[in-house]
C-alpha cells in the first residue's frame, strides 16, 4: 500500500504490468501477423497499415517486435536463472566445504570475476554454439562469478551475526547452517541483484543476437530484429528503431523493478542529522509542549503530553520502550517522519539533538570537523574558515584532547564516547536554548557514561541551555536532572523532583519501576520485584488508567475512568486515583477522599 | 557438575601483522554450581573470553575446561535468534538427537522459562525483547549444558523486563545447579546474581573474589574507578 504512494512504486508497478502484458499477450495478439508474409509489401516504409514498416518478406515490423517480447524477455530470464543458480552454488559452497577447498574456490571466483562479463559471454557463445538456449547459457554462465562473489560477501556478513554463532555453539552442521540460517537471510538482496541482472542480461542478449551469435532465423528476438532493421536503416529507419526502443524499455522496466525492490527490502535508510531546529524563540521557557499527540494511523504512541522546561532546567523523561518517550523527544526536535502525524503545540528555542548512537547520526563519509562546521556555515552564514575554527574550539570545549587532530578524523576513527562528545560539540555550535539528549549514554561504558553526563551538565551551565534527557535508566536521570517526567503508555503519569523520586514517588508505576532495578544495596536473598503483564500497545484503546491491569491498587474506578493529571501545590503532579502518600515531598492535591490502603504496591514474583 | 576453568588463556584476534592480543593469559575458575560475575568496560576482552570458552574464537595459548558442554546466551535477543525460524524450531534445533519426544521437550523448556506452548509456532519478531531472551535461554538449556555463559543478557532489555530475566536466571541456576559465568558491565546486576566476581581490564583479570569482599573493599584502582562511576539514585 505504502509503495503506491511513492513515484518509484508506481513506476515499478507500471513496469511490471508492461512486462507481463508483453510477455503473456505479445505472441498471442501479434504472433500470427508477425509471420504472415506479404509479397505485395516487401521492405516498405512507415504506413498506416504498417506503423513501423515491413521487412524483407513483407512481415509487419511492429507485430514482430511485439511478438518477440516473450522470447527476448524469456531468454533473458533464463540467463538470469542460470547466473543466480550458478552463483549461489559457487558462492555458498565454501561455507560447507573444508578450508582448503573453500580457499581454492574463493581464489577461482576472484580470478574470473576480474574478466569483463560480456567477453566471457562471447567466448562461451562461440563454444556452446549458436541458438537461443546456448546463448542464454553463455550469458548466464558469464555472470556466475559476479553472483558468486555477491553471495559470498552476503553470506559472510550473515555468518558474522549472533544467531549463526549461537547455532554454531549448539553444534548445528554446516549444511543445515547454510540452508536454514544463511541462505534465507540473504534472499532479499539477491532478489534485488537478480532483477537488476535481468535487465543486463536482456541487453547482453540483444547484443549477442545482433552479432548473429544468439537467436537464429526463423526464430527471432529483439537483437535479431535490430540486426535486420539496421541492414535497411536507410530505407526504413523505423525497422531498426522499434526493436531498439523495445530493448531499452524492457531493460528500464527491469531496472525500475530492481530499484524498487531495493527500496522495499532496504528499509528506510535515512541518516538522521542533528540540526538545530529553530522554531519560534520563546521569551520565557526553554520548551513548552501542549497536548502533544503523535499518531501512526490507528496507533497513537503519544496521547496528549504537556509539560514545560524552564531556561537552564535539566529534566529527565523516563519510561520503558513503547512508553512514547523517544517519539516525544523526536517531536520536540521536529524529527518525526511521515507517516507519523504530530498535533498539539511545541514552542522551543534553538534546539540541539544528541542521539543514542552517534555513529548513525554522524555522516561516516565526512570528517568530524567538517560536519561540525557545516552547522555554522549553513545556519549562521559563517565563512568556511571561521566555521572550521569554531568547530575546533567547540571540540576543545567538550574536553577533546588534540581537537584539531580529531577534527580531521572520520567518525569511525573515534571511540563511542568521543563521538558522543563530537555530537555535543555540534549541538553547541549555535546558541541552543535546549539540548535534547535521547539515551545518550546507553551505548557507552559506565566510566564513559559518567563523563558524558558530567559534560552535559557543564554544557548546560555554561551555555544556559536547558536539557531534556530521555532515558530508560532512573539512576542516569537522577544523576543529571533535577526533575523527572515518567511516561507510561503515551502519557505522563508523574512529574516529580529527583529528591522525591529517591524518597518515594506517588505513582504506583514509578514505584514499581524503581523496585525492579537492582542497586548496589539490593537484598540478594529476595527476588527482584517485577511488574506483571505488559504495557498496552499504542493501537489498543484504553478506558480508564492505562496501568490498571498491572496495578495492585487498582479498583473499579481505575478501570473505567482515566485519572487526570493533577498538579501538586509545590510543583509536579501525578495522574492516579490512589497515589501513594507514604513519604515526604509536597502534598499531592487529590480529587477526592483517602486512598483506601497503603500496602506495598509491589508484588514479589518471578 | 562441572567447574569452568581458564588456564593461561591467551586470545589473538586479527591476522598477520595486524593481529593483537585481546586476552592476555587469563586464569579463572568458576566453581561448580556457582555463579561468577565478570565485569569490565567494553573492549576489555570479556566477550572474547566468553566466545573462546564456547569455541567461537581459537586460543593462542592456554586451556579451557570443559572442552564441550558449554552454552552461551548472547546479549541481543534481536540478533541471536534466526528471524526466519519459529521459536519451536529454534529450540528444537538445540535439543540433543537422543531425545525421543522432541515436541514434549520443547514444551518443557518453554515452560521452564515461563513461555506458553503457543509461543512455539511464532516467529521471533512477534515476541517482545524479554520473551526473546527467554527463548535464547531455553535454547541454551536445551543442549543440557553443565556450564552456561551469559554475555550481557539484560543490557538490551527494559528495566522491568530485566528484573524478570534476572529472577529467572537465578531460579534456573539454583534449580539446575548450573555453573555460570555472568558477564555484564552493570555492577549492580552482577552483584545481584553472582557468588563471586572477577574484574577484567585490558585483557587481564585484575581482581577476583567473593562478591561482597570485592565490591565493599576493592583493592585494585580500576575496580575502584568502576565502582565510583556506577550511577546512583540520590
Ligand atoms: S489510577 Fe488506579 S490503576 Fe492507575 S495507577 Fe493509580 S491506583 Fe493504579
Amino acid at each position: 500500500m505504502r509503495g503506491l504512494k511513492n513515484p518509484l512504486g508506481i513506476a515499478a508497478l507500471v513496469s511490471l504490468v508492461f512486462l507481463l502484458f508483453m510477455v503473456v499477450l505479445g505472441p498471442i495478439l501479434w504472433g500470427e501477423e508477425a509471420v504472415r508474409t506479404d509479397t505485395m509489401a516487401l521492405t516498405q516504409g512507415v504506413s498506416a497499415a504498417h506503423p513501423m514498416g515491413t521487412d524483407g518478406l513483407g512481415r509487419d515490423v511492429l507485430a514482430r517486435v511485439m511478438a518477440a517480447s516473450r522470447s527476448s524477455v524469456g531468454l533473458a530470464l533464463l540467463a538470469t536463472a542460470v547466473a543466480v543458480a550458478g552463483g549461489l552454488l559457487l558462492g555458498a559452497l565454501p561455507a560447507v566445504l573444508g578450508r582448503r577447498a573453500a580457499g581454492l574456490l574463493n581464489g577461482f571466483v576472484s580470478l574470473v570475476v576480474a574478466f569483463p562479463g560480456l567477453l566471457i559471454a562471447l567466448v562461451l557463445a562461440v563454444v556452446l554454439g549458436s541458438g537461443g538456449r546456448s546463448a542464454a547459457f553463455a550469458i548466464g554462465l558469464a555472470s556466475v562469478p559476479a553472483f558468486a562473489r555477491l553471495t559470498q560477501t552476503l553470506a559472510a556478513s550473515v555468518a558474522g551475526r549472533d544467531f549463526v554463532a549461537a547455532a554454531r555453539v549448539l553444534g548445528v552442521g554446516r549444511a543445515r547452517m547454510l540452508f536454514r540460517h544463511i541462505l534465507p537471510n540473504i534472499g532479499e538482496p539477491l532478489i534485488v541483484q537478480a532483477t537488476l541482472g535481468a535487465g543486463g542480461a536482456l541487453l547482453a542478449f540483444a547484443a549477442l543476437s545482433f552479432l548473429g551469435l544468439g537467436v537464429q532465423a526463423p526464430d527471432y528476438d529483439w537483437g535479431l530484429l535490430l540486426n535486420e532493421g539496421l541492414n535497411r536503416v536507410y530505407v526504413n529507419p523505423a525497422a531498426a528503431l522499434a526493436p531498439g526502443i523495445a530493448v531499452v524499455l524492457a531493460g528500464l522496466a527491469f531496472n525500475i523493478l530492481g530499484e524498487y525492490a531495493a527500496q522495499v527490502f532496504g528499509g528506510r535508510d535515512t541518516i538522521a542529522r542533528a540540526e538545530g531546529r529553530s522554531a519560534r524563540p520563546v521569551p520565557g521557557d526553554a520548551l513548552i509542549v501542549r497536548d502533544l499527540r503523535v499518531s501512526f494511523g490507528p496507533a497513537v504512541p503519544v496521547k496528549g503530553v504537556s509539560f514545560t522546561v524552564a531556561p537552564g532546567e535539566r529534566v529527565g523523561l523516563v519510561g520503558e520502550s513503547g512508553s512514547g518517550k523517544s517519539l516525544t523527544a523526536l517531536a520536540v526536535a521536529g524529527l518525526v517522519e511521515p507517516p507519523g502525524v504530530v498535533t498539539g503545540t511545541i514552542e522551543a528555542g534553538e534546539t540541539a539533538m544528541v542521539f543514542q548512537d552517534p555513529m548513525t547520526s554522524l555522516n561516516p563519509a565526512l570528517r568530524v570537523g567538517t560536519q561540525i562546521a557545516e552547522v555554522a556555515t549553513t545556519h549562521q552564514r559563517l565563512s568556511r574558515r571561521d566555521a572550521a575554527r569554531r568547530a575546533v574550539a567547540r571540540l576543545a570545549d567538550v574536553h577533546i584532547g588534540a581537537p584539531a587532530r580529531v577534527a580531521g578524523q572520520y567518525p569511525h576513527e573515534l571511540s563511542g564516547g568521543m563521538r558522543q562528545r563530537a555530537m555535543i560539540a555540534m549541538g553547541l555550535m549555535g546558541a541552543p536554548r535546549l539540548i535534547v539528549a535521547d539515551e545518550p549514554t546507553t551505548a557507552l561504558d559506565v566510566t564513559v557514561q559518567k563523563q558524558i553526563l558530567d559534560l552535559l551538565r557543564e554544557a548546560s551551565t555554561t551555555s544556559g541551555a536547558a536539557v531534556l534527557l530521555i532515558s530508560h535508566d532512573l539512576a542516569v536521570v537522577a544523576q543529571l536532572c533535577s526533575r523527572v517526567l515518567v511516561m507510561y503508555a503515551g502519557v505522563i503519569v508523574e512529574d516529580l523532583t529527583t529528591e522525591r523520586l529517591v524518597a518515594g514517588p506517588a505513582h504506583p508505576y514509578t514505584r514499581a519501576l524503581l523496585a525492579s532495578v537492582p542497586d548496589m544495596s539490593a537484598d540478594r536473598s529476595l527476588p527482584l520485584a517485577t511488574i506483571h503483564g505488559r504495557m498496552p500497545s499504542p493501537a489498543e484503546p484504553v478506558t480508564g488508567c492505562p496501568f490498571a491491569p498491572r496495578c495492585p491498587r487498582a479498583d473499579e474506578r481505575c478501570l473505567t475512568a482515566m485519572p487526570p493529571f493533577t498538579s501538586a501545590s509545590g510543583g509536579g503532579g501525578v495522574a492516579c486515583w490512589h497515589p501513594v502518600r507514604e513519604t515526604g515531598g509536597g502534598p499531592v492535591t487529590r480529587p477526592d477522599e483517602e486512598a483506601p490502603d497503603e500496602e506495598d504496591p509491589m508484588r514479589r514474583t518471578r | 557438575m562441572t567447574a569452568l576453568e581458564f588456564h593461561g588463556v591467551r586470545v589473538r584476534l586479527g591476522r598477520g601483522r595486524r593481529a593483537v592480543d585481546v586476552v592476555h593469559g587469563v586464569d579463572l575458575t568458576v566453581p561448580a554450581g556457582t555463579v561468577t560475575g565478570l565485569v569490565g568496560t567494553s573492549g576489555c576482552g570479556k566477550s572474547t573470553l566468553a566466545r573462546a570458552a564456547v569455541g567461537l574464537v581459537p586460543l593462542a595459548a592456554g586451556r579451557i575446561a570443559p572442552a564441550g558442554g558449554v552454552q552461551l546466551v548472547f546479549q541481543d535477543p534481536y540478533s541471536s535468534l534466526d528471524p526466519r525460524m519459529t521459536i519451536g524450531a529454534a529450540v528444537a534445533e538445540a535439543v540433543p538427537r537422543r531425545v525421543r519426544d522432541r515436541a514434549g521437550e520443547v514444551r518443557r523448556l518453554l515452560d521452564l522459562v515461563g513461555l506458553e506452548p503457543e509461543h512455539a509456532g511464532r516467529l521471533p519478531r512477534h515476541l517482545s525483547g524479554g520473551q526473546r531472551q527467554r527463548v535464547a535461554i531455553a535454547r541454551a538449556l536445551a543442549a543440557r549444558p553443565g556450564v552456561v555463559i551469559a554475555d550481557e543478557i539484560t543490557s538490551s532489555l527494559d528495566v522491568s523486563v530485566q528484573g524478570m530475566v534476572l529472577n529467572l536466571i537465578r531460579e534456573l541456576q539454583r534449580e539446575l545447579g548450573l555453573t555460570m559465568l555472568f558477564i555484564s558491565h552493570n555492577l549492580a546486576v552482577v552483584r545481584y546474581v553472582s557468588d563471586r566476581v572477577a574484574v577484567m581490564d585490558a585483557g587481564r583479570i585484575v581482581e577476583s573474589g567473593p562478591v561482597d569482599d570485592v565490591l565493599s573493599a576493592p583493592r585494585n584502582p580500576y575496580t575502584r574507578a568502576l565502582l565510583d562511576s556506577v550511577p546512583k539514585l540520590g
